[in-house]
């Protein structure tokens, strides 16, 4: 058992450097992973590949990096809060409502003249999240079953969508000539202020999730339970909800769409590490949304170079096969019992 | 140890218990007995904390409920309630040493000394060839000794069993209740249960109280009030029928 634990870290470490390395030197430059090393330790001759690596590889593959993983650990704590596997930040609404508010900030931003840094952008996508998030709160309280939650979940996303969609149709283009290349989902064009921000973000709530592994162990039991070993269920829930969509909106905000991460990454995890103890599944989820994200976006700006594939298309092709694994297997668990 | 006084139980505006008030001292078992819906479930869960106490009071050891924190409460009391937990890839041992949760520190991570509770506590309800195996998996009856196990393991002074028996063949029934009579000797919990089986509450409860409708109907020793008469008045039975099966 610990065996299984300690191997399984080791292999997700080992997959971050080795698709690291590739994610920096894979591309139309070409730069080696040894002169890539060079240049980020400070001996590179030149400039040109410097360049491509400081500001384009680097920035890019790092955000795989944090945003995979952030999208990876909310989607597992949307499946516990739920008791649900197949909930997900995307399935639920909530990237998208996030969507939603970044695009009105953006728009309100190129409107009124006012400023819009990274942070503010975070800030509206976090109230984006939280707002389709009371929304299905508001949903599971009436419905019971998880199936239709999962349901409502997409509807909000559908609705969120469409007025997105109908706010960018009637701003004029130069407001939203940044919205189009976001609306498909990329971990490209990162500048290094926003790539401040999300670390800042993403890892304080990845802290702040870890030190909850106990009272997250105990919700698992199901709320009886929990509340019988002595723990505070509504605070746990309010900071899953405030946690998960603050991970979530940042995502949204930055990266745009990604779908399936955040269900089909929790799931493999399990699968490698044989358990679903909080204190090994937070960690393990964070790099595996990594690792998965990494990997990705490899693929996305490789295979039809050099045009670029985006983000969204390639988790979808690698995780909706996982999702319907997980309710295939869901559905048979249920015939047997 | 534990003490009621004037409680009423329920969910929100309605209330389903009144007035009920009793004392268990440790090593004493307490079972209350009446029809489905009687309100010995909301009871339990009163006093398992589930749900707020409407009104009245309810001490352990002379220290109200409401001035107690969560955690020395959970230290105190542990239940056995009739949903089963929800548990994703764990091992019947996981479910036991989760009954430790009040003690472990920051990340809820067992020391010896909780490793070996848990251990020997799955001696005791005979679980400890379970250990290994998943829960989700072994049968509903190795299921409730496992419960028993998760909820002896925390060493509590009371502990609540709401229909303990309700899914073990006659075999385990007895067992469980042998276990549950060494328990209280061996370690003086205060055990307050429902069960539905009146004989075997008269044999092993040092008080019964009757519940009709959420009233209490009479406490006192089993002898007193377990006979033909009084079970007939209290289920609403006609005395043929009881006379037939029972």
């Amino acid at each position: 058992m610990k065996k299984r634990i300690v191997f399984s870290f080791a292999l997700l470490l080992l997959l971050i450097v080795v698709f690291t390395a590739v994610g920096i030197s894979a591309g139309s430059a070409d730069i080696s992973p040894a002169e890539a090393l060079k240049i980020i330790i400070g001996g590179g001759s030149d400039d040109t590949a410097e360049m491509i690596l400081l500001k384009i590889r680097l920035p890019r593959t790092l955000a795989a990096l944090m945003l995979g993983g952030a999208l990876a650990l909310s989607g597992y704590m949307l499946q516990t809060y739920f008791h649900n596997p197949i909930a997900g930040p995307f399935v639920l609404g909530i990237s998208s409502g996030a969507r939603l508010a970044v695009a009105i900030a953006l728009i309100v931003s190129a409107k009124t003249a006012f400023g819009l840094n990274s942070a503010v952008m975070a800030l509206a996508a976090f109230i984006g999240a939280l707002c389709a998030m009371s929304a299905v709160l508001l949903m599971s309280s009436k419905i019971r079953s998880m199936s239709l939650l999962v349901v409502c979940g997409v509807m909000i996303g559908y609705i969120c969508t469409a007025i997105t969609d109908i706010i960018v149709n009637f701003a004029d283009d130069s407001d939203i000539v940044n919205l189009h290349g976001w609306s498909v989902g990329t971990f490209s064009g990162f500048r290094s202020e926003s790539l401040i921000v999300c670390a800042v973000i993403i890892f304080a709530s990845l802290t702040a999730v870890f030190f909850m592994s106990k009272p997250i162990g105990a919700y698992q039991l199901g709320e009886s339970y929990a509340v019988e070993m002595g723990v505070n269920i509504k605070a746990v829930r309010i900071a899953m909800i405030l946690l998960s969509s603050l991970l979530s909106g940042c995502v949204a905000a930055f990266a745009g769409p990604v779908t399936f991460v955040g269900i089909a990454v929790p799931f493999l995890i399990k699968m490698l590490f044989g358990t679903a103890k909080p204190i090994v599944m937070i960690p393990a989820c964070f790099l595996g949304g990594g690792v998965f994200c990494i990997i990705s976006d490899i693929i996305a700006r490789t295979v039809i170079s050099p045009s670029e594939l985006g983000i969204s298309t390639v988790t979808s092709v690698l995780g909706a096969p996982v999702v319907l694994m997980i309710m295939l297997r869901k559905n048979r668990d249920n015939a047997g019992s | 140890m534990l003490e009621v006084r004037n409680l009423c139980a329920g969910y929100g505006k309605r209330m389903i218990a009144h007035d009920i008030s009793f004392t268990v001292n440790g090593g004493e078992i307490l079972t209350f007995i009446g029809q489905n819906g009687s309100g010995k479930s909301t009871l339990l869960k009163t006093l398992a904390g589930q749900i707020p106490a409407l009104s009245g009071e309810i001490f352990i050891d002379g220290v109200s409920l409401s001035d107690m924190n969560r955690n020395s409460f959970a230290k105190q009391v542990s239940a056995m309630l009739t949903d089963r937990p929800k548990t994703d890839m764990m091992t019947c041992r996981d479910v036991v040493e989760t009954g430790r949760y009040p003690y472990t520190g920051t990340f809820g991570l067992l020391g010896d000394a909780d490793k070996k509770a848990a251990a020997e506590a799955m001696r005791l309800t005979d679980t400890a060839e379970l250990a290994d195996c998943s829960f989700g998996e072994i049968s509903d009856g190795q299921k409730q000794r496992v419960m028993l196990a998760r909820a002896v393991c925390r060493e509590p002074k009371i502990l609540l069993l709401d229909e303990p028996t309700s899914f073990l063949d006659i075999h385990y029934k007895l067992t469980f209740l042998e276990m549950l009579d060494k328990l209280r000797h061996e370690r003086r919990i205060a055990v307050v249960m429902s069960l539905h089986e009146t004989e075997l509450a008269g044999k092993i409860s040092d008080t019964v109280l009757l519940i009709r409708n959420g009233r209490c109907t009479g406490i006192g020793k089993p002898s007193e009030l377990l006979d033909r008469d009084t079970l007939i008045e209290h289920f609403g039975l006609s005395g043929e029928l009881y006379d037939k099966y029972m």
